[in-house]
């Protein structure tokens, strides 16, 4: 059985959200608007209910009903978007609508049985950025034939968040759309991943304000990555950040908006870094030996989280594209020579070998290699980087025997969306000379060395230096000896 | 009577003092970088800057070598034997002098002349060392030297790990080589005699040598 070690270790706490079926992401991810539901599901038996706090009372139900009646008018008469930037305050139809959802306590119960509160908090709503905005500027399928509906059309409330994503935050914002469409969220979310982020789930529609995404208070990253969000707030981007310095960096500035990558995936660090560090190659220079080499092989919170713990990631890479190859599906051999990773002794040298050969002749397009890098273990220590003066500078902490950079190694493949599922591979891997096959493509000095080229070293050395020393005593007792009898010949001549 | 025979000259012994002092140096800062912890006689950078230009060195004295002697006629000296029984009764008789012949006392088996200097072992090790050995330690360490710029032609050769492997195989070699060369240095007609033609140029051989020689 294969156990990945970590496929997603990043969601550190998912907010309770229903699974999509995949016949729906599919027509989303083809761009298609469709205004049908996103969940096909069997009519509910129970006819949609609202929730009331408390019955209406005689000539409120009119008095609702006209004031929502000339609010869907008003908006049918007038421009249906407006720029948040001029909102100020809700537009008059959504007073209209507030008058019902402005309830605290309005809830309906949705087709799976759980409830979406239908409540909007006016206060947060007129300083949002949609304030100005009409209600059906959003809520277009809503109209007086059909509110409240005789049916309830909602499935969940994730199928609901998805329906609003497709049919209105696209409308008029296309391109953050777009972006987001390539992101990792997205590829989740096409998965069938139940808690990937939609547009609502971090812009909550009816309380945004312009820059809550950009402060460190209220940036949306932190609701669900709230472990690693709490370990970047101590290190030093997030202490600076937290004393004003809008120059350092928040989740955004890394990791882009709306088209957010796999962070782990081969030098996007690196990259994310150096964007803002520009002379950060021309600085390391100076001391560092071998740059280029270290930039692209040793992700940067290895030395600057120096309280991390790290691992040697060997990526699993095609050599014609130079991509990290998805996990093989349909080849038995592979889960079986995965299969030690699941009693946790990690593949040995000749297992990771004969991986890299079955890959290689079963029909996988180029040729499977491996590409090695150190990184630090999880994403947290990621996170936790320190001031450069801190920074590991010490050559000897990895370049030696034993190092404990050299100690947890692993094999990774591209899972759903690009993240990586690990496998786990006996340290024995770096230091073997049975892996120059394997791991041809990763060595540290020093650090990797192979055992039996030590060997080898000392073999020779001893060899060499003991048959001059043997050959130099033999030479002397000769002479001496020979002297000795020469010695003698002339005494016994004298 | 000593007849002396001008065997190196001047470009001869630049060439092979400054290749020896780099050899070492090569050696042991390669020691020094490959067992950090054990070995701890620099810092780690300054090995390998040191590391680092003594291989430029050796590389620019290889082709000093080259360049003189492709165009002097002693070249002859580095011409391989073609006929193997020839070099193999050769390094046979060779091997048996300094086996038995060298204690002894015994004519040895092979006196160096102009074209000819080198005996049948130092002939072959020495064309093994200059035209194989010594090249691919010089490319293999210019690819350890910069290989995200050469990141294809170590690819193409397998990866760093394997570049690193044949780099430090020939290592292996040289820790066997050195301190040979530097004993067998001392087996001429005083241990010093060697060491002394290197810096002179002239070898002085006695009549009995001088008629083997001829």
């Amino acid at each position: 059985m294969m156990t990945p070690m970590n496929i997603c270790s990043w969601y550190d706490s998912p907010p309770p959200l229903e699974s999509l079926t995949r016949e729906a992401d599919q027509d989303w991810a083809e761009g298609a608007v469709s205004r049908q539901p996103l969940v096909r599901r069997p009519p509910p038996r129970r006819s949609w209910r609202v929730s009331w706090p408390r019955p209406p009372r005689e000539g409120e139900g009119f008095l609702a009903v006209f004031t929502l009646i000339f609010a869907l008018l008003a908006g049918f008469l007038t421009p249906t978007f407006v720029t948040p930037a001029v909102a100020a305050a809700p537009a008059a139809s959504a007073q209209a609508c507030l008058t019902c959802h402005g309830l605290p306590d309005l809830k309906r119960t949705l087709a799976d049985g759980t409830t979406l509160s239908l409540h909007i908090d006016a206060q947060h709503f007129s300083s949002s950025v949609h304030a100005a905005l009409d209600c059906t500027g959003c809520h277009s399928n809503i109209s007086l034939t059909n509110h409240p509906p005789a049916a309830n059309p909602i499935a969940s409330r994730r199928a609901f968040s998805i329906e609003m994503v497709r049919q209105t935050c696209r409308n008029c914002h296309a391109a953050e759309f777009d972006r987001w469409n390539h992101s990792v969220h997205a590829a989740l979310v096409r998965e069938g991943n139940p808690v990937a982020p939609v547009c609502t789930s971090c812009h909550s529609p009816h309380t945004m304000t312009k820059g809550a995404s950009q402060a460190m208070a209220t940036v949306p990253c932190r609701s669900c990555h709230s472990v690693i969000f709490n370990a970047y707030a101590t290190s030093v981007h997030g202490m600076l950040r937290s004393q004003g310095v809008t120059a350092a960096p928040l989740c955004f500035n890394c990791h882009g908006a709306h088209d957010i990558a796999v962070a782990s995936a081969g030098v996007g660090r690196r990259d994310a870094c150096l964007a803002c560090h520009v002379e950060a190659v021309a600085s390391h220079r100076s001391w560092l030996p071998n740059v280029e080499l270290h930039f692209a092989a040793v992700s940067c919170p290895v030395c600057h989280t120096p309280q991390a713990h790290r691992v040697v990631n060997l990526i699993l890479y095609n050599s014609t594209t130079q991509e990290q190859i998805s996990r093989p599906v349909g080849i038995p051999e592979f889960e079986n020579l995965m299969s030690p990773t699941a009693q946790g002794t990690g593949l040995d040298p000749n297992t990771l070998v004969t991986l890299l050969t079955t890959l290689n002749t079963r029909g996988v397009e180029g040729k499977t290699s491996i590409q090695g890098r150190l990184e630090v273990s999880t994403g947290v220590e990621d996170h936790q980087l320190t001031a450069a003066a801190s920074a590991i500078s010490d050559c000897s902490v990895c370049h030696r025997k034993g190092a404990a950079a050299f100690q947890s190694v692993k094999v990774s493949v591209a899972g759903p969306g690009g993240i990586p599922v690990n496998y786990a591979v006996s340290n024995a891997v770096l230091t073997s000379i049975m892996s120059i096959p394997s791991v041809g493509g990763f060595y540290a000095i020093g650090g990797t060395r192979i055992g039996f080229l030590d060997v080898l070293f000392i073999l020779a050395f001893v060899v060499a230096v003991g048959w001059s020393c043997l050959h130099l005593i033999v030479r002397w007792g000769v002479h001496r000896y020979r002297n000795r009898i020469a010695e003698g010949e002339e005494k016994g001549q004298g | 009577m000593m007849q002396r025979t001008y065997l190196h000259p001047l470009p001869v012994r630049i060439w092979h003092w400054i290749n020896a002092t780099t050899c070492v140096l090569l050696f042991l800062t390669g020691i020094q970088l490959r067992y950090v912890g054990l070995v701890n006689v620099v810092p780690f950078r300054i090995a390998v800057a040191a590391h680092n230009w003594m291989g430029f060195i050796l590389i620019a004295n290889f082709f000093l070598w080259l360049g003189y002697y492709l165009s002097s006629p002693r070249i002859r000296t580095y011409h391989a034997e073609l006929n193997p029984v020839k070099y193999f009764v050769g390094s046979i008789r060779q091997t048996i002098y300094y086996s038995y012949g060298i204690f002894r006392d015994l004519t040895p088996p092979f006196r160096p002349t102009v074209y000819r200097k080198f005996n049948p072992l130092q002939a072959m090790t020495y064309q093994i060392l200059m035209l194989i050995l010594l090249p691919v330690q010089a490319i293999t360490g210019l690819l350890l030297w910069n290989l995200v710029g050469f990141q294809r032609m170590v690819s193409l050769l397998g990866g760093v790990r394997v570049v690193d492997t044949i780099h430090v195989l020939i290592f292996v070699f040289f820790a066997f080589y050195i301190p040979a060369h530097i004993y067998l240095g001392t087996l001429g007609r005083t241990p010093l005699t060697h060491y002394k033609e290197m810096i002179t140029g002239y070898e002085e051989q006695d009549e009995k040598g001088a008629e083997a020689a001829e």
